[in-house]
């Protein structure tokens, strides 16, 4: 009975806990891109190390990092197809941000997958 | 004194001391305070001066974007025009900021120029190159004018965190400083008030106990004290006129005693110290002189004997008497007297007011022969003999009336012995006011206008 408490006890912990770190967005679920208001243009990375280390990284080693880069325009649309929660940190952000992997599913670059910043990407609610 | 001790006096004096030291310090904290607040809400203002300029640098690195926007889309001469203008305005208000922000808040400071660099980079790597050949939109000239994009907001953002975190703190310094300042006055009135408290319940209890103490001494007073026996052929008067009330009752003491048919004993003496034991020496004085009268009326053989007495009886070197006896015969009008050590004894004739010499030294100092004049009164004159509160009373600057100015006051007086008497103690009650520290008494003594002396 005590150690059937004790299970119970660590897989409520377990589960607080994933819902404490869970992503803003869900595989399979229909997001449009959009970054700030000041520039809602989005960068789009290779892969999910490089959106990391381009938030981690100087102006300078950013900037050297843009190659790896594609500048989508705000609006495009694309699926999840996975969230990193927590996964970019910066120094300039005040908490870290998540990484999503988006299958994106209008404009020139239809069905190519990319990372973008969690903040970047808004659910979108089909009619 | 008897109660209101030496000890009681100094330990009020102590405590005011102490007070007024307290008082001091109290001040100097509420200024160092108000100091140190001050500079605190200066510093805050410096910050908040800065966070609205820096509000209004974003603004402007906005209309900078815009305006390259504007003209790449219309290549209209007008958004190149607005281009150049917020890159002015940009560098002027960054400047200002640099300004406010002086060699305080590091952090700060070194964000800003990181964005400042970043600003002018991409000017020249971004918008210059598009100004240039307004056609040319490549790719990556676009990503670039991202990653500055990107890099500005969070520059920006980390920026607006560290004025507004140093404002955070500035205001829980100065909240601090406030309640640290409230707790400092709390306590030092808390102090006062309990100082307050016990200096005032001294003096209550010293007030109780002069009072209680010039109750006893009045008593004893009015029942040592003389009336005014009458003189055949003369007209006799007197006055006595108490200290301020919160002055210790003196040892004043007249008698006037007929000691024959036709002579009486003139007697005026004061004596040194205040309260029960000077009163009670007072009845010593006033019943010793009367004693020793009856054995010799010879006034020097009367202070003589008496010094002896004196000394011998009291122990205490700081009790001394100074007195007047005099003899007067109410047939001749002849007056021998011995004063040791009292000069406030004048004689009027006439509009002229003569000052009586003293013939020894005061009483209960040292053993020495006391000397006696004689002098003879004549129809109209008048003996008047007072304690020391006429001639050291102050006005209020402090000035003694002095023997002249008593002998003027006694000069424009009244003929009759009681109102001459009456009109010199409403003079030293005038000229005191409530500052009267010492008892006056007054014996006048006027032989009669009609008065024939018989040879």
């Amino acid at each position: 009975m005590l150690k059937a408490c004790a299970f119970l006890v660590v897989c409520l912990t377990l589960v607080s806990a994933n819902a404490l770190a869970d992503c803003r967005v869900h595989r399979g679920e229909h997001v449009v891109l959009f970054s700030t208001t000041d520039d809602p243009s989005v960068l789009m990375w290779d892969s999910r190390t490089r959106l990391r280390e381009y938030h981690a990284a100087s102006f300078d080693e950013a900037q050297a990092m843009l190659p790896h880069a594609v500048l989508a325009s705000p609006g495009t649309h694309g699926d999840v197809v996975t969230c990193l929660p927590g996964y970019v940190v910066s120094p300039l952000f005040t908490s870290p941000d998540d990484a999503v992997g988006v299958t994106i599913s209008s404009g020139p670059l239809k069905g190519t997958v990319r990372w973008v910043l969690g903040s970047d990407v808004r659910p979108r609610h089909k009619n | 004194m008897r109660g209101v001790s030496f000890a009681s006096v100094t330990g009020t004096m102590l405590l005011t001391a102490f007070l007024l030291l307290s008082l001091g310090f109290a001040v100097e904290g509420s200024f160092e305070t108000r100091g140190e607040i001050a500079n605190t809400f200066a510093r805050q203002a410096q910050i908040q001066q800065a966070q609205i300029d820096l509000e209004e640098l974003l603004r402007l690195q906005i209309d900078e974007e815009n305006s390259l926007r504007g003209y790449l889309l219309t290549r209209d001469p007008f958004y190149n025009a607005e281009y150049r203008s917020a890159s002015t305005g940009y560098d002027e208000k960054e400047a200002a900021i640099r300004k406010t922000l002086g060699n305080q808040l590091l952090g700060a400071n070194k964000l800003l120029a990181d964005y400042a660099r970043l600003q002018l980079e991409w000017r020249n790597t971004v918008a210059a190159p598009l100004l240039a050949h307004p056609r040319l939109r490549l790719e990556e000239l676009d990503k670039r004018n991202k990653l500055f994009s990107d890099y500005e907001t969070l520059t920006a953002a980390a920026i607006r965190r560290e004025l507004a975190g140093t404002d955070d703190e500035l205001e829980r310094s100065t909240q601090m400083q406030l309640d640290r300042s409230s707790y400092l006055r709390a306590a030092w009135v808390l102090a006062f008030g309990l100082l307050a408290i016990v200096l005032n319940a001294y003096r209550t209890r010293l007030n109780r106990e002069l009072e209680e103490e010039r109750a006893v001494t009045r008593v004893l007073q009015k029942a040592f004290r003389s009336e005014s026996t009458p003189l055949p052929h003369c007209d006799v008067g007197s006055a006595y006129l108490s200290a301020s009330s919160d002055r210790a009752v003196g040892g004043d003491v007249f008698d006037v005693y007929r000691v024959s048919e036709n002579q009486a004993l003139i007697l005026i003496a004061d004596i040194s110290g205040k309260g029960v034991d000077a009163a009670v020496l007072t009845a010593f004085v006033k019943f010793m002189v009367r004693a020793i009268a009856l054995r010799s009326t010879d006034p020097m053989a009367i202070l003589t004997e008496f010094n002896v007495v004196l000394s011998k009886a009291v122990a205490d070197p700081y009790i001394f008497v100074s007195m007047f006896v005099g003899l007067l015969d109410t047939d001749t009008f002849a007056l021998r007297y011995a004063s040791g050590g009292h000069d406030t004894a004048f004689v009027r004739r006439r509009n002229d007011v003569v000052q009586l010499a003293i013939t020894g030294p005061v009483l209960g100092v040292m053993e020495e022969p006391f000397g006696a004049e004689t002098i003879y009164l004549q129809p109209g004159d008048t003996l008047v003999l007072a304690t020391d509160g006429l001639t050291e009373v102050r006005n209020r600057a402090g000035e003694q009336l002095s023997g002249q100015g008593a002998m003027e006051l006694i000069e424009r007086a009244s003929p009759g012995a009681q109102q001459l008497a009456d009109e010199l103690a409403a003079a030293v009650r005038e000229r005191g006011g409530s500052r009267v520290r010492d008892d006056l008494a007054i014996l006048a003594i006027r032989v009669l206008d009609g008065a024939v002396a018989s040879a």
